[in-house]
């Protein structure tokens, strides 16, 4: 962030990958992370967010080991998931994070769940709704 | 002269008048009344609604709004039966359109200009029942068309900065001279007036510089940190107050004055008004309220308390996963003492003899410690139905899911499937409260943007269709 | 210096209460000095109309309105008839003799931080002190007949009778809807409850908030998520009663209204806290109706709305809001005149660019990992005065007393020190219901239990000294 100072809360392994270490569970901590690039651990002390000294390998397997919040590469690909991140809170088993396309609802009945296109229109409503009758 | 209270008076079975048994709580003490809860049934029927009249018929509320602060107070005047007229920027709408958690629902269209996007459900609720047109305001047309739509309202509410709609010419200084009759109701976050006038404010800006979020969370000595209601609280529950107000000016117009009235709510005056006994004691005594998590800090046993087991292990949805929480109520000493015998720790009612004593910090510190280590290894339906059986009150914290599928609520119409006329089948919560002779309901969801424009232009503004088509095209309307 | 409310006191104590206010109340022209006349024209306009120091010159929209609060032990009952007293509705509060238990309750017991009357030297706790405003307060046994017989009496000259016993119980004693509307037919009559007075959960004797909290689904979606280590959360207060209370102010006014309007009669109004929470619960219904989902914990964060949280900073917590496009940039901005490396960061990704794409966990999460690299350096004082340079919302987290020393709400009386005649000076949260014509007011804080009953009998039901003194003897008043 500041040129070669260690930023607390980003934590820019050796292997390029951004880890970023979430402000509520990390704002205080003592402990260990692990970097969701190439596994390397480092033992991370941060007090009201900011480093009270910069990460080091971790030495011994002392201290909590805390996950980052999320991480991604140099060029912005995520790392999510498979114990690399925490998980996130998810309100469904399968996780969108974009609009899911649905024609029919969790009991199975006619919901404007989709785009639509201007013929399907009458008026502003959707004609499969209008009618009830499921679009091919 | 200071005289003794007289003592709290019981009858012959030991309730006093709030019949409730103080004495040893043993008796299970509610009413047995079968064939009022059948009358009950009746009166408040959520299928009869729509026989019944409506308070508002032929009221007509103008909802010139944004976010969810002004538009939910309009929807429960919708809900009463008034005609609300929903206005918003042609083509785009309003900023709550576009919001949706996780970014994944949308019902469609947003409009039919625009069918390809759908309206998030953060949209949901605020606006029920509404007609929906679309006007820019900036436009010099729309003051015309603005003054024809007040003179013919009741109620117009608007939730832009303060002295916007002035500034535009339909503001309340303009509007009452074209109809002295309105009831113009503005809401916002700080109120058009004061050092802090000009500041932007959302929901939760108004919880936290409201107080309402320093004292809610759990306490620092447990790691915790203020927290949020989890609910767009200051919004929604603010449009409540203003509609209340509304109604009462309402009232007042009707049967004293023929005035109508400016009417001025600021979301984070609402906040600080609820923090119960907060200011008083700040200002009496200098001490400061702060969160105390999951337990109350007047009454003893009366918290929330963690259940070790999930009581869906093996579902697929990681909501349902996790371990349950359930609200244990025994503040009273005969209550204590059988969930001391429940738990296996009938001494603790010796150590913790009277409410005074239990109620303490470390008291409670104490309690709900052996509470939270005898649910441990238990559902929070098992411990449920230990409590039951041992008549002490309990609440089972209830995810969405378990909410929605509850029969009571379902029942009582508080959350129903809806045959929405433009998206289908949703579901949908219902009005917050009943009424016998006229109760509020819920008619449709929301429409999509414009989607009454050329009802609405030629009914109540006499545009012609090649008028409508005109500002359509120009994106006055 | 925080001073906690739990028993962790600091060394050496407080001596003396801390004046209110400790800075002093600005005034007009320090608002307003530096400020254009164009710019002033309308904050002036306002406070001309609104100011709560001219209420009193005002009408009141209910002045109209009498009545009955019969409601003991819980919040909900006397939250909607503070509205309505405060509306300008004659309220009278009925209470068992010895008085509503709600007048005990005082934080972790501590007898030291009630009120003493100055004519009886009665103690009251401050919760039950705050709403209990412009109330009058009589005593009456309803579990002897000979009180029910004057509850009857009494129903003949009100408009307005709320009540929350055990469910089925006014009815079986004869003073239900029922009954009572036989005798007076123009009666609005409210039930008030957590959960129902009918239907497969109705509420059992004694239950109280957060019981509506946790079975609504409120406590489910409040506080960390488990992945930050967190737990579901109650509201720090009673949240659900406040929002009930509303609810049920809002369906007597409309009941009123449709008296007048239309029928000539009153009629059965049902509130209760958790369905006026699950009215409000955003969009968790809609949601879970169409795909399954059960909304999760999101802490400080917003599932539909990035940038939109309270995250830590410097000396606390900090909101900062801002939706769209044109916020995000300016939030971008200000953080990057000071952290380029986060600004950079942010501007760069792929995966930002879009409004709904930032609404992801996995954005917010670097979205706000990044935005703390920024807060940690600033105050939120400071945080607050560089973003509203670029017109983003923005504030601290404000514990209690920086709520009541919060320059703003202290010139617009918002935080108030009221003298109140018997208990004194009392520091309050007002009534946000400011308008021109039918202000909100607060006339006096409360009254020891049944201070008046005898001006209440004598003049509503003609009661002599020989009636007073045999109902006084049989336990009735």
């Amino acid at each position: 962030m500041r040129g070669d100072e260690a930023d607390a809360m980003m934590l820019r392994c050796k292997c390029g990958v951004k880890n970023y270490l979430d402000p509520y569970p990390f704002w205080n901590f003592k402990g260990r992370t692990r970097c969701a690039g190439c596994g390397a651990v480092y033992a991370v002390e941060i007090a009201a967010g900011a480093p009270v000294k910069e990460p080091t390998p971790a030495t011994s397997e002392q201290g909590e080991l805390l996950l980052p919040g999320f991480a991604d590469t140099p060029d912005w690909k995520p790392i999510v998931g498979g114990g690399k991140t925490r998980a996130a809170p998810q309100a469904r088993a399968d996780v969108y994070g974009r609009p899911k396309p649905i024609v029919k609802n969790s009991r199975g009945r006619l919901v404007a769940g989709r785009p639509l296109k201007p013929e399907e229109l009458v008026g502003s409503r959707a004609r499969y709704i209008v009618e009830g009758k499921e679009p091919k | 002269m200071a005289t003794k209270r007289p003592a709290r008076k019981r009858n012959a079975r030991g309730n006093d008048a709030s019949g409730r048994n103080q004495a040893n709580g043993r008796e299970w003490p509610a009413v047995s009344n079968p064939d009022f809860e059948r009358y009950c049934r009746t009166t408040f029927d959520p299928a009869a609604k729509f026989g019944k009249p409506e308070v508002l018929k032929g009221v007509r509320v103008l909802s010139c709004t944004q976010y969810i602060l002004g538009p939910s107070c309009a929807a429960y005047l919708g809900e009463l039966g008034a005609e609300v007229i929903k206005i918003e920027a042609p083509r785009r709408g309003e900023p709550m359109r576009h919001s949706t958690p996780g970014n994944e629902g949308f019902l469609y269209p947003l409009s039919r200009w625009v069918p390809q996007s759908g309206t998030g459900l953060g949209f949901f609720g605020a606006n029920f029942n509404e007609s929906f047109i679309s006007m820019d305001f900036h436009r010099p047309e729309a003051r015309e068309l603005m003054y024809k739509l007040a003179a013919k309202s009741d109620i117009m509410v608007e939730n832009f900065r303060p002295g916007t709609f002035d500034r535009w010419g339909i503001g309340y200084r303009q509007l009452r001279e074209v109809n002295p009759r309105l009831i113009y109701v503005w809401l916002g976050g700080f109120g058009g007036w004061g050092p802090g006038r000009v500041r932007a404010s959302y929901d939760i800006l108004g919880q936290a510089q409201g107080g309402a979020f320093s004292i809610t969370g759990q306490p620092e000595e447990q790691g915790g940190s203020p927290s949020k209601h989890t609910i767009w609280l200051a919004d929604y529950w603010g449009g409540m107050m203003g509609a209340t107000h509304a109604l009462a000016a309402l009232y007042w117009r009707d049967n004293v004055s023929g005035q109508g009235t400016f009417i001025e709510y600021s979301q984070v005056h609402g906040v600080s008004r609820q923090l119960e006994y907060a200011l008083p004691l700040y200002g009496r005594h200098g001490i400061i309220r702060e969160r105390w998590g999951n337990w109350d800090t007047q009454l003893c046993v009366h918290g929330i308390i963690r259940c070790g087991k999930s009581s869906y292990p093996s579902s697929d949805n990681p909501q349902e996963r996790e371990e349950g929480y359930i609200l244990i109520s025994a503040y009273a000493d005969g209550d204590f003492a059988r969930l001391c015998r429940v738990i296996g720790k009938a001494e603790l009612a010796r150590v913790y003899k009277s409410h005074d004593v239990r109620v303490k910090a470390e008291s409670q510190r104490e309690i709900y410690k052996v509470l939270e280590e005898w649910a441990k290894d238990k559902t929070k339906e098992q411990v449920a139905q230990l409590l039951e059986r041992a008549a002490i009150l309990h609440q089972p914290v209830w995810n969405a899911k378990e909410v929605a599928s509850h029969p009571h609520w379902r029942e009582r119409g508080a959350i129903f499937w809806m045959d929405d006329p433009t998206y289908g089948d949703v579901l949908s919560q219902g009005p917050a409260y009943k009424m016998s002779e006229t109760p509020p309901r819920v008619k449709w969801a929301m429409k999509p943007i414009g989607a009454d424009n050329e009802a609405i232009y030629a009914r109540l503004c006499g545009l012609s269709a090649e008028e409508i088509r005109k500002l359509e095209a120009e994106e006055v309307i | 210096m925080a001073v906690t409310t739990s028993d962790d006191r600091p060394k050496g104590g407080m001596r003396g209460r801390p004046p209110w206010p400790a800075t002093p109340v600005p005034t007009a022209d320090e608002v307003y000095a530096s400020v254009a006349e164009q710019a002033r024209n309308y904050p002036a306009f306002l406070e001309s109309i609104v100011h709560p120091r001219d209420a009193f010159k005002k009408p009141e929209a209910l002045s109209r309105i009498r009545v009955l609060d019969c409601t003991t032990g819980m919040a909900i009952g006397h939250w909607a008839s503070s509205m309505l007293a405060e509306l300008g509705a004659e309220v009278i509060q009925v209470e068992p003799p010895g008085g509503d238990p709600l007048r005990e309750l005082t934080p972790f017991g501590r007898k030291e931080y009630m009120v003493k009357d100055k004519a009886r030297g009665e103690p009251v706790g401050l919760h039950f002190l705050h709403e209990m405003r412009n109330k009058y307060s009589i005593t009456l046994d309803l579990t002897k007949k000979e009180g029910r017989e004057v509850l009857k009496t009494l129903a003949n000259h009100v408009d307005v009778i709320i009540e929350n016993a055990t469910p089925g119980l006014w009815d079986k004693w004869g003073i239900g809807y029922r009954q009572l509307s036989k005798l007076n037919p123009r009666l609005v009559y409210a039930w008030v409850g957590q959960r129902g007075q009918w239907g497969p959960l109705k509420d059992k004797p004694g239950m109280r908030d957060p019981v509506a909290q946790a079975a609504c689904g409120f406590v489910h979606g409040t506080g960390d998520p488990k992945e930050f280590g967190g737990r579901p959360t109650r509201s720090g207060m009673w949240m659900a009663d406040h929002v009930g209370g509303t609810t049920a102010a809002m369906g007597i006014v409309a009941a009123l209204v449709h008296r007048e309007r239309t029928s000539g009669r009153g009629q059965f109004v049902e509130a209760t806290a958790a369905e006026g929470v699950i009215r409000i619960l955003d969009y968790n219904w809609v949601w879970h109706g169409m795909d399954g989902s059960i909304r999760p914990r999101y802490g400080n964060w917003d599932l539909a709305i990035n940038i939109y949280a309270v995250n830590p900073c410097k000396d606390g917590y900090m909101m900062v809001g801002g939706g769209h496009d044109r916020l995000w940039y300016r939030i971008w901005k200000t953080v990057g005149d000071e952290v380029p490396g986060a600004e950079e960061e942010i501007i760069a990704d792929p995966n930002l660019r879009n409004v709904s794409e930032r609404l992801p966990h996995t954005r917010q999460v670097k979205t706000y990992t990044l935005l703390c690299e920024w807060l940690k350096d600033n105050t939120r004082a400071e945080a607050e005065r560089k973003l509203v340079r670029q017109e983003v919302a923005s504030g601290g987290v404000m514990a209690v007393h920086e709520v009541a020393e919060y320059p703003h709400f202290k010139y617009r009386g918002q935080v108030m020190e009221f003298d109140d005649q018997l208990y004194g000076k009392v520091l309050v949260g007002s009534s946000p219901n400011l308008a021109e014509k039918v202000p909100a007011r607060l006339k006096w804080l409360g009254r020891p239990a049944g201070y008046d009953t005898e001006d209440v009998y004598r003049r509503l039901l003609g009661l002599t000294r020989e009636d007073f003194d045999r109902l006084r003897k049989q336990g009735v008043i």
